[in-house]
């Protein structure tokens, strides 16, 4: 038998066969790592998560006309290539025309409803999203005005692009509250749109939700700028410097978390230490006056250590992912992605915190006094 | 030359005066018998030869060093290198075989060595509780391990305070075996006891009291029984 080998089998035998003191150590190592790991998995997540969640508030990238008409089909298709399409939740193009129903005046919105819904998610809809030819939103506010329920019919009437008046019925399959001016418009199928008003090959605005950085905006908005001249790209500031302020104060307080836990992991992993040393005088005591240096002592402790410090590492690594799914799906709702990188990271980690906390207890191990063996306390 | 030389040492806690001007020399081969009441300053003086506490006054020399004058360090290589240590309370660990309680004096001394380390086992006649814990053995078992741990590295001085104070007759009785063995062999033995039994095996005793050695003794009956 080798002298590492005889090394190992003593700091393996000490952890295995004396369980019950090291077993706290390697709790407190392993649930540090568990909080370094989960929350530094959010911390990066965040970003990605928040982005998303943000999204959720509405289009972030409004094409209008550059020259304050209509902006073409063509060139509506050519700005909407400059996004990558990874990156897109919804782009809704939209038409609008004066409409009356009982000869009030109304705005309606021609749309792609099934876009409309994913760039505007949080519109809420009581009843159903239309989704036969004939079918519409209205917005809570007409139906105030009309008294209209989800079900109910009515008589649109108007003049088309030709300048001929028209008359048709329309069903309400829902009625939608945004919070905005939106309630005030009644939404419906581009089909249904042209067939009262007409098909001009173009659309007023389009609205996109797109899952990108403020960088990543001001490029595309250049691009859109580029290639499609009388397209007038438009960034909806304020929930993107809103997005970034949120942000960085929660990174700033999950790294806080973090750095609060491992200090307390540290000292609960010095204690413990301390009191296995105290605990294992004797040990040490015969060790030292069977001629064991002060260097074999600190390398069999801190080898103890740091043997517990990856143990922990690996046990927390492991359910640190399970925490940060954790916190995902009932922060966020949805899964987490776990950076590869970060388990060994951990394990790093968790073995270089052990080993600053054993530093103090090792050192007084080697304080212990090798006549104690015969004293017989 | 003595193998272990003790010049007018004096040790001092304080206002106690646990030895005092003691002088003593143990020839190489020399079985010696330490005795006196509690508190004589019997384990003081196994420390001091021990090389695990210095004298407050007078010289030590073991083997041509004077290891009164030596640092903790140098101690501690002198300790693994030329002592044996046998103790009441055994100071097995607790987490470690037989065995390997056998060559972790082996790992410290030099090289682990696992077929040395079974036949000392063997020598004290535990070579099959090898794989056992200490909390498996016995007292006098356990006894049998430490002793075979302090003679594992083949200490020119082997020291044990009150090794049969823990013990019951029939394992007294196997521990005197192995130590009559010891000396027969040729090793220096220097045996703290309380018991008038115990000491009597040895050739000679030194009797302390309040610090000083009060009388010696030599057990010359012990040689004639050595004859039966
Ligand atoms: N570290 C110490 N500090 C202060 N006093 C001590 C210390 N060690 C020993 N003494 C004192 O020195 C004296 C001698 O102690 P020692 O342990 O050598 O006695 P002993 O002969 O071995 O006794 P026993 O038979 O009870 O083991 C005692 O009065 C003891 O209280
Ligand atoms: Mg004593």
């Amino acid at each position: 038998m080798t002298k590492r080998s005889m090394y190992i089998k003593m700091i393996t035998s000490s952890l295995i066969r004396r369980r019950s003191r090291m077993f706290v150590a390697l709790l407190a190592v392993a649930v540090g790592a568990t909080i370094l790991s989960g929350l530094v998995t959010v911390y990066y997540d965040i970003p990605r998560q928040m982005r998303q969640e943000f999204r959720s508030y509405g289009a972030n990238f409004i094409l209008v006309s550059a020259s304050g008409e209509t902006i073409s089909e063509e060139s509506a298709a050519a700005a909407l290539g400059c996004i990558p399409e990874d990156k897109v939740v919804g782009t809704a193009p939209y038409r609008y025309e004066t409409v009356k129903i009982n000869e009030q005046p109304f705005m309606a919105a021609g749309t792609e409803l099934s876009e409309a819904r994913k760039a505007s998610p949080y519109w809420f809809v009581s009843g159903e999203w239309p989704e036969r030819d004939g079918s519409v939103l209205i917005g809570q506010e007409v139906a105030d005005v009309i008294k209209l329920l989800p079900g109910n019919s009515f008589t649109m009437t108007g003049t088309d692009l030709a300048g001929e008046s028209f008359s048709r019925d329309f069903r309400v399959s829902g009625i939608v509250q945004t919070g905005g001016t939106e309630e005030a418009f009644i939404f419906m199928s581009l089909a249904d749109f042209a067939s009262v008003i007409g098909e001009n090959g173009a659309f007023d605005v389009v609205e996109c939700s797109i899952s990108a950085s403020q960088a990543e905006l001001e490029t595309i908005a250049a691009r859109v700028t580029e290639i499609a001249e009388d397209v007038a790209p438009r960034l909806v500031t304020r929930v993107t410097r809103s997005e970034g302020a949120v942000l960085t104060k929660l990174q700033a307080l999950v790294f806080l978390v973090t750095a609060v836990v491992l200090l307390l992991t540290m000292i609960c992993v010095a204690t413990t230490m301390m009191a296995v040393v105290a605990e294992r005088r004797k040990e040490i005591g015969l060790k030292k006056a069977l001629g064991a240096p002060d260097k074999s002592i600190i390398t069999e402790f801190l080898g103890e250590g740091l043997l517990l410090g990856c143990l922990g590492g690996a046990l927390g690594s492991a359910l640190g992912f399970g925490f940060a799914q954790i916190i995902g799906v009932n922060v966020f709702s949805r899964a987490v992605q776990f950076p590869a990188a970060l388990a060994p990271a951990t394990l790093i980690a968790s073995v270089l915190i052990t080993g600053l906390a054993c530093l103090i207890p090792v050192r007084s191990a080697t304080y212990v006094d090798p006549a104690i063996v015969l004293r017989g306390e | 030359m003595a193998l272990l030389d003790i010049k007018g040492i004096s040790k001092i806690y304080g206002s106690v005066k646990a030895l005092q001007n003691i002088d003593l020399a143990v020839e190489q081969g020399e079985w010696l018998s330490i005795m006196g009441p509690s508190g004589s300053g019997k384990t003081t003086m196994m420390n001091i030869i021990g090389c695990m506490d210095k004298p407050t006054d007078g010289k030590v020399i073991l083997d041509g060093i004077d290891i009164s004058a030596e640092s903790a360090r140098n101690l501690t290589a002198i300790r693994r290198d030329k002592i044996g240590l046998i103790f009441q309370q055994f100071h097995l660990i607790s987490y470690l075989t037989a065995l390997e309680n056998i060559m972790v004096a082996q790992y410290y001394h030099s090289m682990p060595d696992e077929k040395e380390a079974l036949q000392a086992l063997d020598r004290v006649g535990l070579l099959e509780r090898a794989k056992h814990l200490p909390s498996q053995l016995s007292g006098g078992e356990q006894q049998r391990v430490c002793i075979a741990r302090a003679l594992i590295n083949y200490p020119m001085l082997v020291l044990a305070d009150e090794p049969t104070g823990n013990l019951d007759e029939v394992n007294e009785g196997i521990v005197m075996d192995i130590f009559r063995q010891l000396h027969s062999e040729g090793s220096t033995v220097v045996v703290v006891t309380h018991d008038p039994e115990v000491a009597e095996e040895a050739q000679r005793t030194v009797i302390l009291e309040h610090g000083r050695i009060a009388r010696i003794t030599y057990n010359v009956g012990r040689e004639s029984r050595k004859g039966e």
